[in-house]
């Protein structure tokens, strides 16, 4: 398998992952960057654990995970029914906090980063087909999962939430309790996509980690459409597979391209270019089909 | 305790910037009823044009008048966009227009680490900045010099002329009519979109006047700073409580005053972590603000 291809496909499965972990807060209308962060942390963590403790990939994971979980609990226990804003100035502040605090630690190598992580396979053909083969089904994983979530009635006490607040309390929902719930997952998805990143990139910065990752995430997700979970599913690989395709002058201009899309999708068609109604009619068609056999 | 009131002095100037960013920004907010995030892009934005047209001219006065032409025209070529999404306002809610905000930040930033000076960090003449004069004020570790006067005094000026312009005169009651209540506005015949609009211009003038106090007050400027600015003056509203102007007033002062304080104590790099840590515990303790949000 070629590189590129090894990369687009990768990169592509994480940028979904992550699409949806801003997804998810969003549902309680909540801009969680949270995400970004834990993406950070996990991130290091894998690749010092990797590079200095030698730990097998599969401990690494699900640590990195569990890692991201916590650290989104203990945070949405002050934010979980916080205002939107007040809930994106957290997560851009603890961006720029992780930032900071790597730059400055030499054990975490500084601004240059942790280089030579570790294969997961020796032959690196299998550790490239390996990892692809791991984090889709990691997105099917989730996927299923939020798929679950959206039909069952803690999807729909969240869409209560994000259409009216008062009715949701009510009808007797706990705001605050689906908030941390959404916020807490979200993080943990985060935490998920770093430990995959490590060991995808086999070497990781700061630079990694900054606003520009939040940008091209909140694009995906608008492009795709904030409504449904389809949206980043097939806004990530459009957006992401686009620039490549781009003659080589144009691709360094790739974040002015998508700030381009996202004003422009906003001003046009500020649901995304996969809503609810169309995903209902594609339903109905293909029910129609269906019944007569 | 010499060392405390040298970076007070320090911290003044400092926090007047940090007032005129979250003033601008919570009229932008209250109203044209959009948030602002990229604000202080555009305000580094119109620094870079500055500094290419001083550059180019080699006139400081001509690069100041640009700077200020510069803020205002790129607020208001961009407030048709906002005022189209704040139109649907009924479908989408007030993060779109945050969101938008974010893909204008992306955009400008990109295209200022890509075309002027190669992405490096830019530096200001001395002539501006008044780097080879001798101080004015010499007292043992304090030292005032004449760009941090100019930066504190014309900060109060424009403040000053803001809160004239918002409660004494008709465009002001009409300003403070919308921040009130958009729908009761509209009922006594206030146009919402034409004052919006005014609102966009007179940002844009305060702006273009931060961003020469600005390459004043730091001497130099990259691409980031603008990002790093966005999230302190949202932090600062947010402290203060979103639309608040006077809250905003003292949470930008004191911010000024806090950062250098700290940088007065810590080693160079760590003193953002301390700061980023505080702004942290002070949003997760009070997540609505210390002084009330009028939003």
């Amino acid at each position: 398998m070629s590189l590129t291809l090894f990369y687009y496909l990768s990169i592509t499965a994480i940028y979904i992952l992550m699409s949806w972990a801003l997804y998810l807060p969003y549902r309680v209308g909540q801009l969680h960057f949270m995400s970004v962060a834990n993406m950070a942390i996990s991130a290091y963590f894998a690749a010092i654990m990797a590079v200095n403790f030698s730990l097998p990939f599969g401990i690494v994971l699900i640590a990195g995970t569990i890692i991201g979980g916590i650290i989104g609990y203990i945070v949405s226990i002050a934010i979980g029914d916080a205002p939107c804003f007040s809930v994106v100035i957290v997560g851009f502040t603890f961006i720029y906090l992780i930032n900071t605090i790597v730059e400055n630690m030499e054990y975490l190598g500084g601004s240059m980063g942790i280089f030579n992580i570790p294969k997961v396979l020796k032959h690196s053909d299998s550790n490239r087909a390996f990892l692809l083969i791991i984090i889709y089904i990691l997105v099917l994983f989730t996927g299923i999962l939020i798929n679950r979530f959206e039909k069952s009635k803690y999807g729909r006490a969240a869409f209560t939430i994000n259409a009216n607040k008062n009715i949701a309390l009510s009808s007797g929902i706990n705001i605050k309790k689906m908030g941390m719930l959404l916020q807490t997952w979200s993080s943990s998805i985060g935490g998920m996509c770093g430990v995959m990143y490590a060991f995808i990139m086999r070497s990781i910065s700061p630079d990694n980690f900054t606003f520009n990752i939040v940008g091209v995430c909140v694009t995906m997700l608008f492009v795709g459409g904030i409504n449904t979970m389809w949206g980043p599913l097939i806004a990530a690989p459009l957006l992401w597979g686009f620039p490549l395709i781009l003659p080589e002058k144009l691709q360094s201009w790739k974040i002015v391209l998508y700030g381009i899309f996202l004003i422009l999708i906003l001003l046009i068609k500020p649901e995304g270019l996969i809503t609810r109604e169309w995903i209902k009619k594609i339903k109905n068609k293909y029910k129609r089909v269906i019944e007569p056999l | 305790m010499e060392v405390l009131a040298a970076q007070i002095v320090n911290g003044l100037s400092l926090g007047s910037v940090y007032v005129l960013l979250v003033t601008a920004f919570n009229l932008l907010l209250l109203v044209a009823m959009i948030i602002h995030y990229s604000f202080p892009v555009i305000v580094v934005f119109s620094m870079y044009i500055s500094w290419f047209v001083m550059n180019l001219s080699g006139s400081i006065w001509l690069g100041i008048f640009s700077a200020v032409l510069s803020a205002v025209i790129l607020n208001v070529i961009t407030a048709p966009i906002f005022q189209h999404i704040m139109k649907k306002r009924g479908e989408v809610d007030i993060n779109a227009t945050m969101v938008a905000s974010m893909g204008m930040g992306m955009i400008i930033t990109d295209i200022l680490s890509h075309v002027f000076n190669q992405g490096f960090p830019i530096a200001f003449p001395d002539k501006l900045t008044g780097n080879d004069k001798a101080p004015l004020i010499k007292a043992g570790l304090i030292t005032v010099s004449q760009g941090q006067i100019i930066i504190l005094l014309s900060s109060v000026i424009f403040v000053i002329i803001l809160f004239w312009l918002l409660f004494k005169t008709r465009t002001g009651r009409a300003f403070r009519a919308i921040a009130e209540d958009p729908h009761e506005a509209k009922l006594v015949g206030i146009p919402l979109m034409k004052t919006g609009f005014k609102s966009y211009a007179i940002t844009g003038l305060l702006g273009g006047v931060t961003s020469v106090l600005m390459a004043v007050l730091l001497g130099s400027a990259s691409a980031g700073l603008g990002d790093n600015l966005g999230h302190k003056v949202l932090a600062v509203s947010i402290i203060a409580g979103l639309g608040n102007l006077t809250g905003g007033l003292v949470v930008g002062l004191l911010l000024g005053i806090f950062e250098a304080i700290i940088q007065g104590y810590f080693a160079g790099s760590w003193s953002n972590t301390v700061s980023f840590l505080v702004m942290l515990v002070i949003v997760l303790a009070k997540p609505k603000g210390l002084f009330g949000s009028n939003i």
